[in-house]
């Protein structure tokens, strides 16, 4: 059994019956399998990472590239910085804060890429237990930037730093919807030291 | 590991040689991981449950009957595997008639989502450091390619203007360095990372 069949069969080229042989070939041969297996997983390890962003796929390429994106990238991290240091009077308080120990019987909303959705979620009223579905590193600290989107352009009106998701598929944040005009918004979640894009999610405020 | 022929292995099970049965698990086990992965769809909760309970009937079936040519014993064993499968999805369709899908989420196994979800996040986790170590975009694209858009690989070559060399050795860089970094995550359970490829 050679390596072409091995990539045949996990990506689903061979017919029944070959398939059919394949499979008891495994069967009799274990260490073939476990190979078979790694095979499996790193295909399905690249569709779950193309499902979350396709960004890791079409990051740019030469050495001076990198350098010069890691340039910019710190930057905009410094304009970024200051800016919201400067709006942080402006950014009114508690609009979004974390949510530890809350009860969840609460009004909630949850924040998913969804493929080909056209509607966008509302925000329901009161304070409202915001769950954004995602890929996370429980480890790693996430900063979450909420954005009100007018005509002409889109303002900042809270942040929050360093936020530890809840578990690796979800991170949860308090959003005090009394607060918010009515309008269309977006939360954008970035990992702290990474080059990642952020996720980001659009709702409505009715 | 030695491969021990299934018409020994049906004997001496049918003898009630325990040993034996181990033995038939540790060989059957991984080929119908392979064969169920590809079954169940992602979900590596029924994964493991359809596994366990493929290698439950076919140790019964040995202890009891035996079967008719125990030459064929992974033959049989595969076979069973495909059956419990199929059943699964027939199950799994009915049950899509009038489901509430949130409340099922609420009411699913948890054990088996932690499962499922360990191993997505493990292996996504692993793919996404891979793909952050890899210096040349050509090679993400590549793998791409060739497993998320499944071209094959003459293709892939052709378009890339790659020789398939050169393919093949990124291939299997990646792979290899896939393999470390799950290894790196303790990702050993199962005995899953053999001699490698």
């Amino acid at each position: 059994m050679n390596q072409q069949l091995l990539e045949q069969y996990v990506a689903g080229r061979l017919n029944e019956s070959e398939a059919v042989a394949f499979e008891e070939f495994c069967l009799e041969n274990p260490e073939f399998a476990k190979q078979v297996e790694l095979e499996q997983l790193l295909k399905s390890g690249v569709v779950q990472v193309a499902r979350g962003s396709t960004a890791e796929f079409v990051r740019s390429g030469t050495e001076t590239r990198w350098m010069l994106a890691l340039a910019a990238s710190v930057i905009l991290c410094v304009i970024a910085g200051t800016y919201l240091w400067q709006q942080s009077a402006a950014v009114r308080p508690h609009i979004l804060t974390a949510a530890h120990n809350v009860a969840k019987d609460g009004p909630s909303l949850r924040l998913a890429l969804v493929r080909g959705a056209d509607d966008l979620p509302e925000l329901p009223r009161g304070l409202v237990r915001v769950e954004i579905v995602g890929l996370f590193e429980t480890s790693a600290q996430y900063s979450v930037v909420l954005d009100q989107h007018n005509k002409k352009n889109v303002d900042t009106v809270a942040a929050l730093f360093g936020q530890h998701p809840s578990s690796p598929m979800k991170l949860e944040v308090l959003l005090d919807s009394e607060q918010l005009e009515s309008g269309t918004y977006s939360l954008h979640v970035t990992r702290k030291d990474s080059r990642e894009d952020p996720l980001d999610f659009e709702f409505v405020k009715p | 590991m030695d491969f021990v022929p299934g018409g020994e292995l049906s004997r001496r099970i049918r003898e009630g040689d325990a040993s034996a049965e181990t033995e038939l698990i540790r060989q059957f086990e991984p080929g119908l991981r392979v064969l169920l992965r590809r079954r169940t769809g992602g979900d590596v909760g029924l994964l493991q449950d359809l596994v366990q309970e493929t290698l439950l009937i076919v140790i019964q079936r040995l202890r009891g009957d035996g079967i008719d040519d125990p030459g064929k014993l992974a033959a049989f064993a595969a076979q069973t595997a495909r059956n419990l499968a199929i059943a699964s999805l027939r199950k799994a369709e009915r049950q899509k008639t009038d489901v509430d899908s949130e409340a099922t989420e609420r009411n699913a196994d948890s054990s088996r989502g932690v499962v499922t979800l360990a191993e997505d996040i493990e292996s996504a986790l692993a793919v996404r450091a891979l793909l952050r170590e890899l210096p040349q975009p050509r090679d993400r694209l590549m793998l791409r390619r060739f497993y998320l858009e499944d071209h094959d690989k003459e293709t892939i070559c052709r378009e890339m203007q790659l020789s398939e060399a050169a393919f093949n050795q990124a291939l299997s860089r990646a792979r290899r360095r896939f393999r470390q970094i799950l290894e790196e995550r303790g990702f050993t359970r199962r005995d899953l990372l053999g001699p490698g490829p």
